[in-house]
Order: C-alpha cells, then structure tokens, then sequence
C-alpha cells in the first residue's frame, strides 16, 4: 500500500516536471508557425514536420554545428580523460611537496568559477582567438581539475601491489599505466566521462565567448544564434525542431547506456 | 606508543613514496606535466590576470591598458550595475539550492530503493540533466508563456507573463536551473542515503523515532557529505549562470535578471573590458568567499562513520 502510494506520487510528479515539458516541445515542433505560436499542448491540425526539421538542417546549420561539435567535443574529452588520468596517478603515488601544490591548483578550479575575458586575451596573444585548437585548450584547461581531483581519490584507495609487481617484473611507467592503472581505473573513467560529455556537448559559455564570430561555432551556439536569427520572436516550431535534433546526439547514447549510466552515477560514489 | 606507530610507518613507507631510484621520480613529473600547463595556462594564470585587469582601465577603443585602481567598481557601481547583479545573483543561488534540495531530496527517498519501477522514475527524472540549459530555457520559456500549459491549468487570471514580471521572472529562470540539475542531485542523494548503515535506523526506530524524525534526527545529519557537494556545486554554477537566461529573458525585463555573469557578458560586448573584467572578479570573490568557509562549516557539521 505504501509502495503504492509512492508510485501514484512520483506518477503525479512526473507529468509536470517532465511529461508536459517535453510533451510541448515534441508536438510543437511538428506545427506550423502559427499554430505553434499558441503552445497548446494538443496535436498539430496541420503536420508540419518534414519543412520544420529541413529548415532548421538548412538554415539553422545543423550539420555545421554536429561537426564542429565532434571536433571539439571529442578531443577535449579524450584529452582530459588520458591528461587527467596520467597526473591523478601521479598525484596519488608521490608525496612531494611541489607536486601536492599542483594538486591543490588543479583542485581549485573546481570551486572558482572561469575568468573568461583574461582567456580570450590570451588566446589572441597565441594567435588562437576564435579557433577551435584555442577552444579545445580552454575546455580542457577548465574540465581537468574535477578529473584530476576524482581520479587521484580513487587511485588513493588503490592497493600498491599491483603496480610494485608490475615494475619488479621490468615494466615501463608507461605500461604500468596502460596495462595496471588503467584497467584498475575503469569504473571510474566511465562516470567521469558522462560527466564530462554532458558538461562539454552542452557547454555555451565558452562557445559564446571564444567561437563566436567563426565558423566553428558549436550546437548550443548555433541553437542561440538559430533561435535570435528571428526579429519577430521565437519561432517556436523550428527552434523546438533544433532543440530536439540538438538534444539527439545525447537522448540516443542515453537510451542505449542508460543502466550504465545511472548505477555509475548512484554505485560509483561521485562524491567521497 | 603512537609515536613508534608514526615512525614505524614512516620506515616502512619510505622506499614507497620516495620510489625505487630518481628516474621514476622524474618519469612521474612527465605524467603530471600536460595537465599542469594546460591547467596553468588555461585557468590559473587567466583566473590570477582577471584580478589585475579588473583595476586597469582597458577598453576596445584604444590600445593602452593603464592602472586606475578601484575605477572600474566605482563605474559599475555608479552606474547601477554591481550591486543589483550582485543581489540579483545572490537570489537566484538561494532559490535554485532551495528548489533543487526540496525536489532532489523529496524524490531521492522516494527512490531509494534499487527496483524496476524506480529505476524507470530514475531514468526518466534524468533525462533534463542531458540537455543543455540552453534548451532547457527555450522549453521553460514556452511552459510559463502567456498562453501556455501553465497558465491554461490555472484557475486565476489567464495570460500571465511569468518571465515579464521582474521578481516571478528571477524565480523562474533560478528554477529552471534547479530542473536541469535535480536529475543528478537526486542521483547523489540516493547514494547518500544508501551508504547509511540499516543499524542506525533501526536503532533509531526502536528508540521510538517516527519517519520525519528519523529523517531529521538521523538520515540528514547523515547526508551532509552529498549535501555539502550539492550546496557548493549549485552555488558555483549559479555565480557563473548565464544560459538560461539567455534563452529566456535575455537579461530582463529591465535589468531583472541580470546575473553577474550576464552583466559582464554585456559589458565585454560593448568593448568595456576593464569594467568586465571588474565584475567578473566579483564572481570570483563571491565563489571564494561563500565557498571556502561553506565547505570548511558543512565538514565539520559531517557526522564521521
């Protein structure tokens, strides 16, 4: 009965938090713009999903922005996934004193928030302003520390054994890595690299700030400038159609790791 | 005896720490060095750089950067601007925290408990968390327009402007923020309840404690390790907000909902980086001063196990 009676609430808290909002944006980015303009939750009298989906792949630079996506997307999580991963062992193994300084500088990023106008005046001064290789270098200048910080947490609690019978046996430090921590350190990377994906895919700040007069720009950006492109209001049919096929990418990989996904996050103890 | 225990554990981890010879300790530095420079390079020299170009005077429309002291914050402050954004952040932080722990907490005991059916409502509670607060915004924006689902379902006063009215404008846009993280937040807080020992809430139950007192007596107290995460995540990320609000308000109505953030986004956008610059290291000072002491206050409040 009481089992019961949690259901029927998380039901009833479900439809508002998360039906009617996405029940919204699906329907009404199969309307015409008219009808659209309303945002009514009923269904589209005229189905206008094939012109509103193709406007926004043509106009609204969809592809553009999925590929320019994937080439700083990609980079930067690999990156800070194998730079992160290499220092946290580091950081965990070693009890020098300059080294558990550099530590507490990764750390720090965590807690303060990024100043951005100091970083495009550095990029411009490497004449990387507006690129994607400046846009790469500044995600993962930001995202390692979380990485560093999760990592070297869970290499702490790691016995020593395995690593000491790897090295008497006349392994390399760079085999230790790859064929001891690494596989020790799985779990781990997996959770952080949802976390990082979610964080890095989504990012608009920086795209904003460092990408937006180029062609590079990236889905969020490409999303806002879509969605502002428009002088009378929103458009809500087409910028429902860019936010669903901007979402895609994310929802698709979602469905298909999702048990993975939520025991690591619940299981894997992000926090301490 | 606790001093032979310290010196017999310093013998014994000495050849450890210290490593086999001085290669491997170079080698090391080799694995730590990427990370170093791109972390210094990238976010502490930038972080340390925005607190001195927040006293020059820099502007787009001449080359020289010059010291003025305080001149920047005295601009931003004459001009209105600092201690409204500042406010206006500071409202914003308290009702996502409070919107995000009510929700995240409420639905992480309801979903304790590892079944099929929870983890249907896990899964589907998580999906906001996936797409971007960008989206989220454009989404909400449509949910409390004048003719939309919310106003339809209430019974008062119809075609209310939720995002035009200056104080429902800042809760929405807090809230909307607080629905694109509780997805998460829930998650950790189920965690956070599940690394309580039964032992506890059973000794608790027989000692006569009821649901409500169990949770505030014992469960929370608890919970404060994923709490403390959950406070300083949330308020970090609502110094820095500016997403939603792009895609909502745009700042408004009026200057309503500008956020620190959007405020120094406006002023770089005019060319006025000094005074950006200024503003962004107010951001700065407020991550660092709530922040340090929160984190420092909610440890100690941590009951150890």
């Amino acid at each position: 009965m009481k089992r019961y009676l949690r259901y029927v609430f998380l039901t009833l808290f479900a439809i508002p938090w998360i039906a009617v909002p996405f029940w919204l944006l699906l329907v009404n980015s199969f309307k015409t713009e008219g009808e659209s303009n309303v945002l009514s939750m009923s269904l589209p009298h005229v189905w206008n999903a094939a012109s509103n989906y193709a406007t926004v792949i043509t106009q609204g630079q969809y592809f553009t922005g999925l590929r320019n996506s994937l080439e700083v997307d990609v980079p930067t999580i690999l990156a800070v996934l194998l730079l992160g991963s290499m220092a946290a062992w580091t950081y965990a193994r070693s009890s020098s004193r300059s080294l558990r300084f550099a530590y507490y500088g990764s750390a720090m990023s965590i807690v303060l928030p990024p100043a951005v106008i100091p970083t495009v005046y550095i990029l411009t001064k490497m004449g990387l302003e507006g690129t994607q290789v400046g846009y790469i270098l500044v995600m993962v200048g930001t995202r390692l520390g979380i990485m560093v910080f999760l990592a070297t947490g869970f290499i702490r609690s790691l016995p020593h054994d395995f690593e000491e019978a790897a090295e008497i046996d006349g392994a390399s430090k760079w085999q230790i890595y790859t064929k001891v921590v690494l596989p020790l350190l799985a779990p781990l990377l997996f959770t952080a690299a949802v976390l990082l994906i979610i964080s890095v895919w989504n990012d608009f700040f920086f795209a904003l700030f460092l990408l937006q007069d180029s062609g590079s720009a990236t889905l969020p950006l490409t999303l806002y400038n879509f969605a502002s492109s428009s002088l009378h209001g929103l458009r809500w049919n087409l910028v429902f159609a860019h936010v669903i096929l901007t979402s895609l990418p994310l929802l698709i990989a979602y469905i298909a790791l999702q048990r993975r996904v939520l025991s690591g996050l619940t299981e894997g103890g992000v926090v301490g | 005896m606790a001093a032979v225990k310290v010196a017999g554990a310093k013998v014994a981890e000495a050849p450890r720490t210290a490593g086999p010879s001085g290669r491997n300790r170079r080698y090391r530095l080799w694995f730590a060095l990427p990370a170093i420079v791109l972390v210094t390079v990238f976010f502490l020299l930038p972080f340390i750089a925005n607190g001195v170009f927040a006293f020059m005077q820099w502007t787009g429309y001449s080359t020289t950067i010059r010291w003025i002291g305080l001149g920047n914050f005295r601009l931003v402050n004459e001009l209105g601007i600092l201690r409204h954004a500042v406010v206006v952040t500071l409202i914003y932080a308290v009702t996502g925290l409070i919107v995000q722990n009510v929700v995240s907490i409420t639905l992480a005991k309801a979903l304790q408990q590892t079944n099929r059916v929870n983890t249907v409502f896990r899964a589907i509670f998580f999906v906001p968390v996936l797409i971007s607060p960008l989206a989220a915004g454009y989404i909400w924006a449509a949910v409390l327009s004048p003719t939309g689902p919310l106003n339809t379902v209430l019974p008062w006063d119809h075609h209310y402007a939720w995002l035009g009215n200056s104080t429902t404008a800042l809760l929405a846009v807090a809230s909307i923020d607080a629905w694109k993280l509780s997805g998460l937040i829930t998650l950790v807080y189920v965690a956070g309840f599940n690394r309580i020992p039964r032992s506890v809430i059973e000794a608790a139950t027989l000692d006569g404690a009821g649901a409500w007192r169990r949770f505030l007596a014992v469960e929370f107290p608890l919970l404060a390790p994923a709490f403390t995460f959950n406070v300083v995540l949330s308020l970090i990320g609502a110094f820095s907000a500016l997403d939603i609000v792009f895609a909502t308000t745009a700042g408004g109505p009026g200057d309503a909902t500008t956020l620190l953030n959007v405020a120094v986004y406006n002023e770089y956008g005019q060319g006025l980086f000094g005074t950006a610059s200024a503003l962004s290291f107010v951001v700065a000072l407020m991550a660092i001063v709530t922040a340090v002491p929160l984190i420092g206050w909610l440890r100690r409040r941590e009951v150890q196990l």
